[in-house]
């Protein structure tokens, strides 16, 4: 490497640490772990549970000791505080591609690594899909038994819930938002990698189900039947707790990080839209996560120590669990769905070349989704019984939402609204997100009426409409905010030909798949069932021939993406034209992302309006990174 | 967006509060913008532990008015018609009332060490000597490490196990999160009295402290809601 | 909030002197219409032809829901669709696609759409509201008539008796026109006792006793499936249920066990 400007021995026990040593540790911790608690515990009442629990939370935090994720607390607990250049060590100067391997603090380096782990769950999740549409090709297939089944149904339905509360915070908020905002990094970097890392440390924990008996209650996990679940249930109650962690800390960082951060006039009026989806997602994970956690430590409780919280037959209550569950599952779908909708709006934006429509209103209405989100849980359990004289009260709550949600098509047709519409590829998912998730929306409104729920509850046609809304709306707003931010993370131009390939095949595989679905849940199939009725055949042959057609739409994008990284054109800074901050730093992008201070005079939607008179000023000297003069190296810290 | 640029000038006031650790990933700021980031996170963090507190809160009283088959505290368990703990043995008596001047000694013992944290956080803004500040300090670390001891022995003297019903289960849980919360704070605690001797909170770098003693604060408050809901709520 | 209000653009076409089918909100409002036309259609054929059989007055609460929901989603809809459409017929740049196209209008926001907007949603989810509650009240009516029908969900499948007999069952069988009450609740997990031709279904919770109303009003076969995953064989517990004459069900609750008094009295047929 050229000259570094830090030390070789700066970072401390950091430059030992990557992810091979967090592996190690992880797996000798996890295999003490079970070692000592099997002697202990082998025979006792609950033993396997206490051995899988205490073995999950070992690897968990073995995995995390040898990543560095404790470095930090304990550092400070001892009184031994990086240097400087420890810091920048942490932040990843001087490594070149090794620091996507270990535990990098700069923001846009976690940003990266959190594409790739997305991608994989998503690889993951989506093969299981796969799995459950080729089972459900014919009525009585003998592809999967019962309990592999309901373990893949299970486990797809987690990891798709890991892989889209992080699809979009995960990536770009933490790689974009910083820099929209006119920052060098996000408020806490340090969490930020702690966040990255410990959602990796849960992912064998999910995994580990399938070896463990698998966990046949649906990714839901209703007591009491996933209280009697194999010991596969422990590993998914850490996994769970593990990720709780995650998600609450980026929440915190990512609210800090823009209140605290800014630039000098970036007022919160001028924020772009998507700082705002970002902060609003984060802000209501922080209401659900707790919520999550209560659930799940109740449910290991109630598993290895035989509390009653939700078995009946011990005083305890399944509806305990549906309340508390919901209260935090309904919460957790706008978290998943606001950060790709800010995004969506950007795109809108840009490629409309018009300012984002009623920008005040949006904020409001995503400030209203996410508080009336916290009043509708109990529109999951209507037909539990559980308490009829609240069916009125949820039925208006939930009925409500689509006001504010409707706000968002206003303003999404309001920005294309005689716009200069640019098609290119990042726009093709705008129009596919308004189709989707109109018809995703509306089969909402279905379930939120209680006589009509209460013949689609556990239907397919639930099924069809979350995936309308997370998949189709959700998932693809996420992949308009690959396209567009493709060129500032990779600084290459993804290939537009292959990615309207994939666009086509991506677009009709939804619809054949999920309208196969709603006719599959108007015919009355249940849904989580491995074997039907030979009258939903043709409905499930066609929701199966679309899941394929998608598989591969999506298999297309990403060989897309990674011809692209290798052979595509080098990106400009600016290739969309756009007026938002990430656009107006160099590609690929500086350490500390801007050379000097921004200061903000006006907000990123200034589309048709006179550019403002530039006082005369002589252009400020652009210095490369890492020498004396670049602004950040000045003084001890 | 129209940006203009300026120099990165001096933007340093940064004179004192710098002793306490770096700034985060060698950005310059100063003490006081950290201090309020650092406020900003303990707040939105307390918010997302209230929502917790919130949750066990619910769980308690929703099991108490379920009384699902009479085993909330199993009052309508005899000899004649037994109930069925979680293990299937019989339940044939009401289930024992938790002594409550055990949480309620947990709550006061947290209180105490919130206040010992103020303590510290007041020698520091006074600028006192540093043996008086990590005395304080020591103080405040020996008191949590009563409070997690009395909350570890309240688990050996209750009158029942987390099988016996749904008021045993939800009163062992909150005594489980009470010890959970304790835990991390008698960590923060090490640091702080760690640090103090160490002189990093003299000469009036107190910010640090005073969010120790908000997280602390915050501490003593659940612990204290939890015990008067578990005393008076059985 | 004050918008910055650009209306211009808009009352200009609304009352310039240009036909209005040449003008964008007249072409949209074709397309919007013709859009609305075929939700509407989806609305009348869709429910018709895919839903299954619905055979009690929840059943067709639940039908008359969807076909009403649907042609009332279907202007919205259209409206979405039609100006997405519009805007790739209209407004898209069609010159080098490497090259940005021109600033569109500076428009941030226009006050009197979003509050048209608003009022127009708003109306909508009252109106869905109160069909939605007049509805559900008419459902919670309780009659003088009811047959009460116990039902026990089990891994993994579902036992029905009739109190006033000492019948235990396996398929369920019902009387025609009489408003029935299930109780319903489960030994083991939680499932869904779902007599999916009734348009109905409740849960069974162990531990508790839950209650489902209809009233069958179409003879004949129906299914009742389980709607909660219950665990390894959820995807094989169902029953099967027919809906039958006030004397045809005393007939067979004879033939079940039942004596002749209690049948006849539980099936409100005088003795033959």
């Amino acid at each position: 490497m050229e000259d570094s400007p830090i030390g070789p021995r700066a970072g401390g026990l950091y430059r030992r640490q990557n992810f091979v040593t967090a592996l190690g540790f992880g797996i000798v911790l996890g295999f003490i772990g079970w070692l000592v608690s099997h002697q202990l515990l082998q025979g006792s009442n609950w033993g396997s549970d206490m051995v899988v629990t205490v073995t999950m939370v070992a690897w968990v935090v073995g995995f995390n000791i040898g990543m560095g994720t404790f470095n930090a607390p304990i550092r400070w607990a001892l009184g031994h505080d990086p240097s400087h250049e420890d810091e920048l060590y942490a932040a990843g100067v001087g490594q070149g591609s090794s620091r996507y391997w270990k535990f990098c603090t700069d923001h846009k380096v976690v940003g990266t690594q959190y594409l790739v782990l997305v991608m994989v769950l998503f690889g993951v999740g989506g093969t299981l899909a796969m799995m459950i549409r080729t089972q459900l090709i014919t009525p009585h297939s003998s592809f999967l038994d019962p309990q592999t089944y309901n373990a893949i149904v299970t486990i797809h339905g987690m990891c798709m819930i890991i892989a889209t509360i992080i699809m979009v915070s995960g990536p770009f908020t933490n790689f974009v938002v910083p820099i929209m905002i006119g920052a060098k990094d996000m408020a806490f970097p340090r969490l930020n990698a702690m966040s990255f890392w410990v959602v990796v440390s849960a992912v064998p924990c999910l995994l580990s189900t399938f070896f463990l008996g698998g966990v046949n209650a649906g990714w839901t996990t209703y007591a009491p039947l996933s209280v009697q679940a194999p010991p596969a249930m422990d590993a998914f109650a850490i996994t769970i707790i593990t990720f709780v962690v995650s998600v609450t800390v980026a929440g915190i960082n990512t609210i800090v990080t823009v209140i605290t951060m800014r630039a000098k006039g970036m007022t919160m009026g001028r924020l772009p839209i998507f700082v705002w989806g970002s902060v609003i997602g984060g802000a209501l994970g922080l209401y659900a996560m707790p919520a999550f956690l209560m659930a799940m430590t109740g449910m290991i409780t109630d598993r290895v120590t035989g509390t009653s919280f939700f078995v009946p037959q011990v005083g305890g209550s399944a509806w305990l669990w549906e309340n508390v569950f919901w209260i935090m599952g309904h919460p957790e779908v706008y978290v998943i769905l606001l950060p790709p909708v800010a995004a969506l709006l950007e795109v809108a934006s840009t490629f409309s070349r018009k300012p984002v429509f009623g920008y005040k209103v949006l904020v409001a209405g995503m400030v209203a989704i996410a508080s009336l989100s916290i009043m509708v849980w109990a529109h999951h359990m209507f037909t539990t019984g559980w308490a009829p004289d609240l069916a009125g009260p949820f039925m208006l709550t939930t009925e409500l939402i689509s006001i504010p949600t409707g706000i968002i098509f206003l303003c999404v047709i309001g920005t294309i609204w005689k716009g200069s519409i640019w098609t290119r590829l990042p726009m093709y998912f705008v129009y596919l997100f308004l189709w989707n998730f109109i018809i995703g929306g509306v089969t909402g409104i279905y379930l939120s009426d209680v006589p009509a729920d209460q013949f689609f509850h556990g239907d397919m046609f639930v099924t069809a409409h979350f995936h309308y809304t997370l998949l189709g709306g959700a998932m693809i707003g996420a992949t308009a905010a690959l396209c567009y931010w493709f060129p500032k993370v990779t600084a290459r131009m993804l290939n537009e030909r292959i990615g309207k390939v994939a666009f086509w095949m991506i677009a009709i595989g939804i619809q054949i798949t999920y309208f196969g679905q709603f006719w599959e849940g108007f015919q009355g199939m249940p849904r989580r069932v491995a074997y039907y009725d030979p009258i939903f055949l043709r409905a499930n042959q066609m929701s199966t021939a679309g899941a394929y057609l998608l598989m591969l739409g999506w298999i297309v994008l990403l060989y897309a993406m990674i011809h692209s990284i290798r052979h595509g054109k080098r990106a400009p800074a600016n290739p969309w034209y756009s007026k938002t901050l990430e656009w107006h730093v160099p590609t690929p992008v500086p350490m500390e992302n801007f050379l000097v201070d921004p200061v903000v005079t006006s907000d990123p939607y200034t589309y048709g309006e006179p550019e403002p008179e530039e006082p005369s000023r002589p252009e400020p000297e652009l210095v490369p990174v890492g020498t004396s003069e670049q602004s950040g190296t000045g003084g001890d810290v | 967006m129209a940006i203009t640029t300026t120099e990165h000038g001096d933007a340093h006031g940064d004179g004192a509060g710098h002793g306490d650790l770096a700034g985060s990933g060698g950005h310059h700021e100063t003490a006081e913008q950290r201090d309020h980031k650092e406020r900003l996170a303990l707040w939105i963090f307390v918010g997302g532990d209230a929502v917790f507190l919130l949750l066990e809160l619910f769980t308690w009283f929703y099991l108490r008015a379920l009384n699902t088959g009479g085993l909330w505290r199993g009052t309508s368990c005899t000899k004649a018609s037994p109930c069925t703990d979680g293990l299937g043995n019989p339940i044939t008596q009401e289930i024992a009332k938790a002594n409550p001047w055990y949480s309620v000694g947990v709550a006061a013992l947290a209180v105490i060490s919130a206040l010992l944290i103020w303590a510290v956080e007041r020698s520091s803004r006074n600028r006192d000597s540093r043996g008086v500040i990590s005395g304080a300090a020591g103080l405040a670390l020996l008191a949590l490490l009563a409070t997690v001891a009395l909350q570890i022995y309240q688990f050996q003297v209750l009158p029942f196990t987390t099988i016996d019903g749904a008021y045993a289960s939800t009163y062992e849980f909150f005594m489980g999160s009470t010890l959970a919360h304790l835990i991390l704070v008698t960590f923060i605690g090490f640091g702080l009295w760690n640090r103090a001797r160490q002189g990093r909170y003299d000469e009036g770098n107190w910010h640090r402290v005073r969010i120790i003693r908000f997280f602390a604060v915050w501490i003593a408050v659940t612990a204290c809601v939890l015990t008067v809901v578990s005393s008076l709520f059985s | 909030m004050s918008f910055e209000s650009q209306a211009d653009d808009i009352e200009h076409d609304v009352f310039s002197g240009e036909p209005f089918f040449s003008r964008p909100g007249g072409k949209i409002f074709i397309i919007w219409l013709i859009l609305t036309a075929v939700g509407v259609l989806i609305g009348f054929y869709a429910p018709h032809h895919l839903l299954p059989s619905l055979d009690a007055s929840t059943g067709t609460d639940v039908f008359r829901t969807i076909v009403f929901f649907t042609v009332l989603a279907a202007p919205v809809a259209g409206f979405v669709y039609a100006v997405a459409a519009y805007s790739l017929i209209a407004w898209r740049h069609t010159g080098d696609q490497d090259e940005p196209p021109p600033d569109g209008p500076a428009v941030r926001g226009n006050g009197p759409m979003t509050v048209l907007w608003l009022v127009v949603s708003t109306l909508l989810v009252i109106v869905l509201l109160v069909w939605g509650l007049a509805v559900w009240s008419a459902q919670q009516v309780t009659h003088p008539n009811t047959l009460q029908v116990n039902v026990t969900g089990q891994q993994w499948f579902w036992t029905f008796s009739y109190p006033g007999t000492n019948i235990e069952t396996r398929s369920l069988v019902l009387p025609l026109n009489r408003p029935v009450e299930f109780n319903v609740t489960s030994v083991d997990v939680t499932h869904g006792f779902w007599p999916v031709n009734m348009g109905n279904q409740v849960d069974a919770n162990p531990g508790e006793v839950t209650v489902l109303r209809t009233t069958p009003n179409r003879m004949g076969h129906f299914e009742v499936r389980c709607s909660q995953l219950c665990g390894l064989y959820h995807s094989f517990m169902y029953a099967s249920g027919s809906v039958v004459t006030p004397s045809q069900f005393s007939r067979w609750l004879r033939s079940q066990g039942a004596s002749a008094t209690s049948a006849n009295q539980i099936a409100r047929v005088s003795t033959s």
